[in-house]
């Protein structure tokens, strides 16, 4: 499979693996990768709940400074954040623009002959900067926390078992996912040779789709195997990072804590 | 000692029609050193997943250790090696695929990072174990998933081909590991190179999937017709001198014929 077609699902499915495999950040030497994960995950997952409270974009863009700087303070590229938290904001973008005709206001142009208000705008820009702060401390927590022990802080926080369980799975199933579709794309591309025009390509993409499911299923029942055979079975019991909180760890739930209090008020008032 | 394996009239047949396992009937005794050959498709690893309890058979039992037909009670005992390295490698880094079998089997953490370093470093794994193991190479990830099972001290270990993209080097590691395993051993391979030094008695899986022969391994390796007749060969030393010299003398390993010929030359 070359051509057009070939080349979206390869940078798709690459970048959609960047967000399952950034993991070396982890190892690094940083603020975030100091916490004791439980510590990380309340917090910063703190933090998330927070900016998707906020109704106003200036506590937004402030959260998002705040991302930035834990991001700074933890060896974590701020293009790798960017590369793996705009997809998501993007697309619920594209979900809520029709906001930006919809919502009562000054209209500011015309499009097609729908007004678009001046609320509609602030509406999807508030939108979009919120689940894109939102989702970018998300990945802060996966970038920097080994993902065993991530699993580790959600069973000593008691998250019910069973979610702990869906979690695992669907995070090691999506990272197998994707590594299934890269291999059968490198292993299409090694076989087929010359520049297919975009007919080619979409039939081609129609085939390997029916062989992409299968292998995948076949995949992930060995997979599940292989798990099986290592004690799969029971309940997910990963080695946790043991650290003493100290300091710092106040310091990142202070600013947690505060965080949520300040966009409660903000929004609700006293 | 005592029974590790009884598996009683073993049939697989797969959803498609294939039957891959006809009427085994297998024991394997505490410490025995056991390799089960057989050639391409011979049903092989559908044995091995039956006996460790990763398939269900259509038909017959396995008993583990005389007491259960339960494979999950005794999961820490069975050091399953699949065939497909893949099939073990599914967190983001090494080092959590390896220690994923000892954390969900209960060992405790010391003794698992113990165990793991030394098993990485025999096995060239201590610069890999932070990198994500899709990007390892063939061999590099047929050595973490031996290191994934290893990690977990089981006393039995059953081992499908577990080596076939490792080069002459790590060959030798993964051979010195498992000789020094002081447990049981199965081997399934579809060779015969490593058996004499790993294993005492083998079983030849026929075509179809029946059990063609069980005995020592100099009675089965020296059997040409037997071998001929189900896709295989014999070591090349055997090739060598059969013919030559009786069968009770003909050399299995290279290390025999050389000594066999140093004593002619002297
Ligand atoms: N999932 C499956 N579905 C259908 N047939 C299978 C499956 N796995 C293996 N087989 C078939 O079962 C037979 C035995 O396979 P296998 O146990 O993998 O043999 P070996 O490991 O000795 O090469 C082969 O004919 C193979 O094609
Ligand atoms: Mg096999």
């Amino acid at each position: 499979m070359t051509g057009v077609v070939a080349r979206s699902v390869e940078s798709i499915a690459s970048a959609l693996r960047q967000f399952f495999t950034a993991e070396h950040v982890a190892a690094r030497d940083g603020f975030l990768q100091r916490r004791d994960p439980r510590v990380t995950l309340l917090a910063v997952g703190g933090l998330a709940l927070a900016v998707m409270m906020t109704r106003t974009l200036a506590v937004t863009l402030l959260f998002g400074l705040v991302t930035v700087v834990l991001a700074r303070l933890s060896a974590v590229p701020l293009r790798r954040l960017l590369a793996r938290s705009a997809v998501v904001p993007l697309a619920s973008a594209v979900i809520v623009l029709p906001q930006a005709v919809l919502l009562p206001g000054e209209t500011l142009v015309s499009v097609f002959g729908f007004g678009v208000t001046d609320a509609g705008i602030a509406y999807v820009v508030l939108f979009t900067a919120r689940v894109g702060v939102g989702v970018a401390l998300l990945s802060l927590i996966v970038l920097t926390t080994p993902f065993s022990a991530v699993l580790a802080a959600m069973r000593r926080l008691r998250v019910p078992v069973a979610l702990v369980w869906v979690f695992a799975v669907t995070y090691r199933y999506l990272f197998l996912f994707f590594n299934e579709m890269r291999r059968l794309v490198l292993a299409r591309n090694s076989r087929t040779t010359g520049a297919d025009g975009v007919r080619e390509g979409w039939r081609d993409a129609r085939r390997l789709s029916g062989t992409f499911l299968l292998r995948t299923l076949n995949r992930g029942e060995r997979v599940g195997r292989g798990m099986r055979a290592r004690g799969g079975a029971r309940p997910p019991s990963p080695y946790g990072q043991q650290r003493a909180v100290d300091a710092g760890d106040y310091a990142l739930a202070a600013v947690a804590v505060a965080a949520l209090v300040i966009s409660g008020v903000v929004r609700w008032g006293l | 000692m005592g029974t590790v394996i009884d598996a009683r009239g073993l049939t697989h047949e797969y959803p498609d029609g294939t039957t891959a396992l006809r009427n085994v009937d297998l024991t394997i005794e505490q410490g025995e050193r056991v390799a089960v050959v057989g050639a391409n498709g011979s049903g092989k690893s559908t044995l091995q997943l039956a006996l460790g309890g990763l398939v269900d058979p259509t038909d017959g039992t396995v008993e583990y250790f005389g007491d259960t037909t339960d494979a999950e009670a005794v999961r820490d005992r069975l050091g399953v090696l699949l065939q497909d390295p893949e099939d073990y490698l599914f967190n983001p880094t090494v080092r959590e695929d390896i220690e994923y079998g000892p954390a969900q089997l209960g060992m405790d953490r010391e003794t698992a990072t113990r165990r793991i370093e030394r098993i990485a470093s025999t096995l060239g794994l201590a610069d890999l174990l932070d990198r994500p193991p899709f990007r390892l190479s063939g061999g590099e990830k047929q050595r973490a998933a031996v290191a994934s099972v290893l990690a977990f001290a089981p006393d039995v270990l059953l081992l499908d081909e577990p080596f076939g993209a490792v080069d002459a080097y790590y060959r030798t590691r993964i051979l010195d590991l498992i000789t020094d395993h002081d447990g049981t051993l199965l081997f399934f391979t579809p060779s015969f190179d490593a058996v004499p030094a790993v294993a005492e008695r083998v079983v030849v899986l026929g075509q179809g999937g029946s059990i063609v022969a069980d005995g020592a391994v100099r009675d089965v390796l020296t059997d040409r017709a037997l071998l001929t007749d189900n896709g295989l060969q014999p070591p090349v030393t055997v090739q060598l001198f059969e013919g030559l010299l009786d069968a009770e003398d003909v050399p299995l390993t290279v290390d025999e014929a050389r000594r066999y010929l140093q004593e002619r030359l002297d």
